[in-house]
């Protein structure tokens, strides 16, 4: 089973807004990207699942299929820089996507 | 100018999307120059940072000054207006001020001839907020938060409104030659020359999305290099002056959508930038060709306001671990610093947070690793007091608590944690409490408009 890091190219995460933060998972062709959108991978429930937070967390989820993209956005625990944050900008929120199987 | 084709043409640079946190790359920033573009731009800064910067009048770059000479002497000499938005980070009036002042005696320096230099403020007092808030006006929140209150507005330290493209549009008409934005929307400094040349809105709104990060647009991954927006009536063409970078399809698809909840839309002071139905393709020097994007105006304006509120003085500790029976009673280790400090500082608010490198330091409850017993850990000690003095000896007190960690079983006698170096004074800890909108009738009304004479 590959990782998500061997089929795409670019995995990043990102604040948007002071509170929340957004995942952009692209791919540098159309099979890959429509090879992990049919896989199931990455969807709002596995992403809930794997960060162990609730789904309505998840502001938005979506397939982006120009850009061969998977976005999807949450709210962050408290408002970034605050005291308890460590990662003021989300970008390495992602990290947990790196080695991600994908079925 | 007139492309080859005869269009009108509007064409705008870029090297940085934060100001000073790194030089611009001389290479690609002279090539671009060398193109004569109609305009030099900057981001000053932005949120992202986070709300110390705001609450606390502080700069993060490091090469702001040397960027700015730069920027300045490489654009007066050819005649090229500049403009900077966001200055300072924040775009408080003391960045703006700052930012000011540092062009001038940059001018000075390098005996610069004459020129205009107009600024505007974004600050907006707490006590005004606070005011229409308390005569029932509603200010709903951004992003999750709830509706504003009287009381957390007037618990903001500083308040800035983001402005868009009309203080800009106002200072060029009063012959700015160079130009520091308050606080204001990332995409509007470049907009908004687009915008009073007749340029049309949604396309000069999508070029100041697509270039707001300079080669952030462009692939390989590179930052702080000349990037040049050209607009026309039908298209945005996005060109990159590094020789080993491209625009491409993905690249500036994929950056239309960062930094933002959805790919689509992007709002600013008057309305949605949407950009659901753009297409893109590749033409010749390496650029990318957009069309396709819409502007729907908003029927009310609504600024949006952010806010910074102080929580106290801070420091920060370091205690890390090798003992793996430690490491299996981590969480026994953490709840007696806890609770030994709730003991010895129970008569002053504090706060304390423990960022435990090595299992959960980035993700805290969202690290699905958090489970695995490492081999070694950091521990940084965060605390906050209200004065330097109690959050000195605060996380003094709770880093020194690992080292004396009561653990059961331990086999170690002599210190449960090693610790370095002295506890060190952070920045003051602030949160971001204001995060909403706030309704105007006329865009300019909280920006005001200044100029004057630099130069010899």
């Amino acid at each position: 089973m590959p990782k998500l890091h061997e089929l795409a190219k670019t995995i990043r995460s990102k604040n948007a807004g002071v509170n929340q933060v957004t995942f952009d998972v692209i791919f540098p062709t159309r099979e890959a990207y429509q090879r992990v959108v049919e896989g199931r991978a990455l969807t709002r429930e596995t992403m809930a699942a794997l960060y162990s937070i609730a789904p309505e967390r998840i502001s938005d989820f979506v397939e982006f299929e120009l850009a061969n993209a998977i976005k999807f956005t949450i709210f962050r625990e408290r408002p970034s820089g605050s005291p308890g944050d460590w990662d003021t900008l989300g970008c390495q929120f992602y990290g947990p996507l790196v080695d991600l199987d994908v079925p | 100018m007139a492309d080859a084709a005869g269009r009108r043409t509007m064409r705008i640079m870029i090297s940085t999307g934060h100001l000073g946190t790194a030089p611009s790359g001389g290479e690609s920033f002279a090539a671009g120059m060398a193109t004569n573009p109609d305009f030099l731009v900057a981001d000053g800064g932005s949120s992202d940072p986070g709300p110390v910067y705001l609450g606390d009048n502080r700069v993060l770059g490091q090469f702001v000054e040397d960027e700015l000479e730069l920027f300045l002497t490489t654009s007066r000499a050819r005649g090229i207006p500049l403009i900077i938005g966001s200055a300072g980070d924040a775009g408080s009036n003391h960045g703006v001020d700052e930012t000011v002042r540092q062009l001038r005696a940059i001018a000075e320096r390098h005996r610069i001839p004459k020129f205009r230099i107009g600024w505007f403020y974004s600050e907006v007092p707490t006590e005004d907020v606070a005011a229409r808030l308390a005569q029932g006006e509603r200010m709903p929140g951004l992003g999750g938060f709830p509706d504003l209150t009287v009381e957390e507005a007037g618990r903001a330290t500083r308040i800035v409104a983001v402005a868009g493209v009309e203080p800009f549009i106002k200072l060029l008409d009063m012959g700015a030659d160079v130009i520091v934005g308050g606080r204001c929307g990332d995409i509007c400094f470049t907009a908004a020359p687009c915008i009073r040349a007749g340029f049309p809105p949604a396309l000069a709104y999508h070029m100041g999305k697509m270039i707001e990060c300079a080669s952030l647009v462009a692939e390989p991954f590179m930052g702080k290099e000349a990037i040049i927006g050209t607009i026309s009536d039908d298209e945005i063409v996005i060109t990159p002056f590094h020789p080993g970078q491209r625009v491409t399809v993905a690249s500036a698809a994929g950056h239309s959508m960062y930094e933002r909840e959805t790919p689509f839309f992007e709002h600013t002071l008057g309305g949605l930038l949407d950009m659901s139905d753009c297409a893109y393709s590749e033409v010749e020097n390496r650029s990318t060709s957009i069309t396709g994007a819409r502007f729907i105006p908003d029927s009310q304006l609504r600024v949006k306001l952010e806010g910074a509120r102080k929580i106290g003085e801070r420091y920060m500790g370091i205690a890390a671990i090798r003992d793996p029976h430690v490491i299996r009673n981590l969480d026994a280790a953490i709840d007696w610093s806890r609770s030994a400090s709730a003991k010895t500082f129970k008569d002053m608010p504090y706060e304390l947070h423990y960022h435990v490198f090595g299992r959960d330091g980035v993700l805290k409850e969202m690290e699905p690793l958090r489970h695995l017993t490492p081999h070694e850990v950091c521990i940084v000690i965060e605390g906050l007091a209200q004065t330097e003095t109690q959050a000195h000896k605060l996380v003094d007190f709770a880093t020194r608590m690992f080292f004396l960690a009561r653990i059961p079983n331990s086999k170690g006698s002599s210190g449960l944690a090693a610790c370095s170096k002295q506890t060190m004074r952070s920045s003051p800890g602030f949160v971001w409490n204001v995060n909403h909108t706030m309704r105007i009738d006329d865009p300019l009304a909280l920006f005001p408009t200044h100029i004057a004479e630099a130069g010899v």
